[in-house]
């Protein structure tokens, strides 16, 4: 249904190719500039050899095309359909997208046909008109490379007024939020844009800065595969960037089931820490945190404390 | 047969790309391949595909190609461009670019004026020109009528063939689709209109993005139009829902195995193949019995009988943001205060054992956990041992759990 040519990387550098052809503006430089843009690594080998050799008769020589007009395909149904299943999101509410021309459609999904069980509670109001103001404000800013003024609510129930530069819009699917990544005084900082109570834009554009060092933190895990555990984390922290390596494998006849052992190292940003590391205690005995101390720590703080709780309770 | 960087058929690498990407520790010898050569010309389509995410580690016994990525640093999800490498043919690429030049906006034209338009004005235009016959012409057009990017319609006893019309505003969409095409389960679509785009929005980011449903987006789409339709898939399945993790990207289909009489969540992943069937009358007497399926599921997993489980925690004054985490992601849970900080969580759930998992993000307060079933607690609090143990410092430095 979707895996079809024309919804490809050679179809698409192939029409771009032939509408420079069309406009008469094509040159050799630019079939490889735009192999490189739209197509994969090795394609720069097989694109331009098939419009030369005459295999596929689009482009000759002279780099000139028989075709009259800049390629352009009408959409297909089933990106319509797709389309028109977006209408239905809350979300869409964001954006202001016009319903033209799908009007004939019908959606490929309806509401309630895809859920996601483990979603928290607690998303953001996306039909809220202040928050939609607010988040179509901040987006503008993005897109304009203006500054803006923020006034919002901190996660300590404090009010500030931020004049900042926004770098980014961030969506959690898990946490079903919006947040506004911004620079201030040099440094990454986060807004909720369900905290934001006013937000404008000003007139003095945004200088924004190349890169801000976002330094990542790295854990060494061991992992014992058990209750399949093994295919368990790597789902869960497939996000990540991570490395894998196998210890000993209980397939080896010498080596005891148990003993089917991996070591996995995380990178993550230090902002993220608290959540790994209750991450990493939801998968029990079956992950041990290596490296570094402070990690370790910070696991033996949690479950001395369980200790002292459940002692506590029983005394 | 030659290597190509494009592919016929999915299935194959799809089983390739989620090695790379979740386990990465395998050599070459350890993949179930028919061959070497299958194996090598496999990873280096992928190396072509996500040039700059594929990485590689030299073991002892061979050496290790594993995909890497930080879902959060990347605007664009790199695994859809396993969709965008299908493989076709000369006469698919050169009829398509002929078809639609001549066919713009207003012209109708038959099939047989359509292919001596191609023969007569564009390939006469080569040296060795390529000689395109009627029905191949005729299969063509048909195949793009399907697609919905042709529309035929007959005038009199000839069958006149036009360009659909189109007046979706794509530039107003732009922001729209950045956003959709990363955390849609078939945002792969979005994906194909950006490529359309000259320049995309660079300022959309993702948490806790799980970028591997995209392996599974023509099983899902597939699915989406069989739920939509009524269908049934595969000959002897009704889809109802699709349902996602947030927390590890797995994926079910919520359907009912006509055969077995029972309703069933089947792993995405695991399901190779959906062909979607006949019209399903049946499907509209089962849609309470399937909202009645998942009232007590915890995620996915169903156990003989509704288990109850109560959690006591401890939760200081300052505190708060526990007690949010136990409102947003408790589900249908109650949560009451039996005594000064003292919070008792109760829920009833299909399977308690599910459960675990969550429970232990709440070691280091848990006062009391009771179940129906004995047997979650008891592995509960087997496992807290194995973790005192696991972490238990000799030697003694005043942070050892004790």
């Amino acid at each position: 249904m979707l895996f079809h040519e024309i919804y490809g990387n050679y179809f698409n550098a192939v029409a771009q190719i032939l509408g420079e052809a069309v406009r008469g503006e094509l040159t050799e430089k630019k079939i490889y500039e735009i192999i490189d843009s739209k197509a994969f690594a090795e394609s720069s080998l097989n694109i331009p050899q098939a419009l030369n050799s005459g295999e596929w008769p689009l482009l000759e020589e002279n780099l000139e095309t028989p075709l009259l007009n800049e390629p352009q395909m009408p959409l297909t149904t089933l990106q319509k359909r797709w389309m028109k299943a977006l209408l239905a999101d809350p979300r869409i509410r964001l954006f202001d997208v016009p319903a033209e021309g799908l009007e004939e459609v019908e959606p490929l999904y309806r509401p309630g046909a895809i859920v996601y069980f483990d979603q928290y509670a607690d998303g953001d109001p996306f039909e809220d008109e202040a928050y939609i103001t607010n988040f179509r404000t901040a987006l503008q800013a993005l897109r304009e490379n203006q500054k803006l003024q923020v006034d919002f609510t901190g996660g300590k129930g404090g009010n500030h007024n931020w004049q900042c530069t926004p770098l980014r819009m961030e969506y959690s699917l898990k946490d079903d939020k919006f947040r506004l990544i911004v620079c201030r005084g040099g440094e990454e900082r986060v807004i909720n844009v369900a905290r934001i109570n006013r937000c404008s834009l000003m007139e003095e554009k945004a200088s924004r800065p190349q890169s801000i060092a976002r330094p990542k933190r790295r854990v060494l895990l061991e992992l014992r595969n058990e209750r399949n555990a093994l295919e368990r984390a790597m789902l869960h922290f497939s996000h990540l960037e991570k490395e894998t390596t196998k210890l000993a494998c209980a397939e080896d006849a010498n080596v005891d089931a148990a003993a089917d052992r991996y070591r996995i190292t995380l990178w993550y940003r230090s902002e993220d820490e608290t959540e790994l590391l209750i991450r990493v205690l939801s998968f029990g005995p079956m992950i041990k945190v290596l490296e570094p101390d402070s990690f370790i720590q910070l696991i033996r703080q949690r479950l001395a404390l369980q200790k002292r709780i459940k002692r506590d309770g029983s005394s | 047969m030659a290597y190509s960087e494009l592919i016929k058929d999915f299935n194959r690498i799809r089983d390739y790309m989620r090695q790379f990407y979740v386990y990465g520790f395998k050599t070459r010898d350890e993949y179930d391949a028919k061959s070497a050569r299958s194996y090598d010309n496999e990873r280096r389509r992928i190396e072509s595909w996500l040039d700059a995410y594929m990485s590689f580690r030299q073991e002892p016994s061979g050496r290790v190609s594993f995909i890497s990525i930080d879902s959060t640093e990347v605007p664009a999800n790199p695994l859809y461009n396993a969709f965008k490498a299908k493989s076709f043919t000369a006469n698919d690429i050169v009829l398509n670019f002929c078809i639609l030049d001549i066919l713009q906006p207003g012209e109708r034209m038959g099939v047989s004026e359509i292919t001596e338009t191609i023969d007569e004005e564009y390939m006469s235009f080569f040296e060795n020109p390529k000689v395109l016959d009627e029905a191949t012409v005729r299969n063509k057009l048909n195949e793009y009528v399907k697609l919905g990017i042709l529309i035929s319609e007959k005038e009199g006893r000839k069958l006149l063939y036009r360009r659909s019309e189109d007046s979706v505003d794509l530039e107003q969409w732009k922001e729209a689709l950045s956003f959709f095409s990363e955390i849609d389960p078939v945002g792969v679509i979005g994906s194909f209109l950006l490529d359309k785009m000259r320049e995309h929005p660079g300022y959309f980011s993702f948490k806790h993005h799980y970028i591997l449903h995209a392996l599974e987006s023509d099983i899902i789409c597939t699915l989406l139009d069989a739920i939509t339709d009524d269908c049934m898939i595969n000959d002897k399945i009704i889809p109802y829902q699709i349902c996602l993790s947030t927390e590890n990207g797995r994926g079910y289909l919520l359907g009912r195995d006509m055969e077995a009489g029972r309703f069933q969540m089947y792993r995405l992943d695991k399901l190779q193949t959906v062909k979607k069937g006949a019209f399903a009358p049946q499907k509209a007497e089962f849609t309470e019995a399937a909202k009645a399926f998942t009232r007590y599921l915890w995620n996915v997993a169903r156990g003989p009988k509704i288990e109850h489980l109560e959690m006591t925690l401890h939760i200081e004054p300052w505190e708060n943001h526990i007690l949010q985490r136990l409102k947003r992601e408790g589900k249908h849970g109650v949560i009451e205060q039996v005594g000064e900080n003292r919070y008792r969580y109760s829920i009833d759930v299909c399977s308690a054992a599910e459960m675990r998992p969550w429970l232990r993000t709440f070691i280091g307060r848990i006062e009391e956990l009771s179940c129906s079933n004995p047997e979650v607690t008891k592995v509960f609090y087997e496992d807290l041992d194995q973790l005192y143990e696991m972490y238990e410092e000799r030697g003694g430095d005043g942070n050892a759990v004790s």
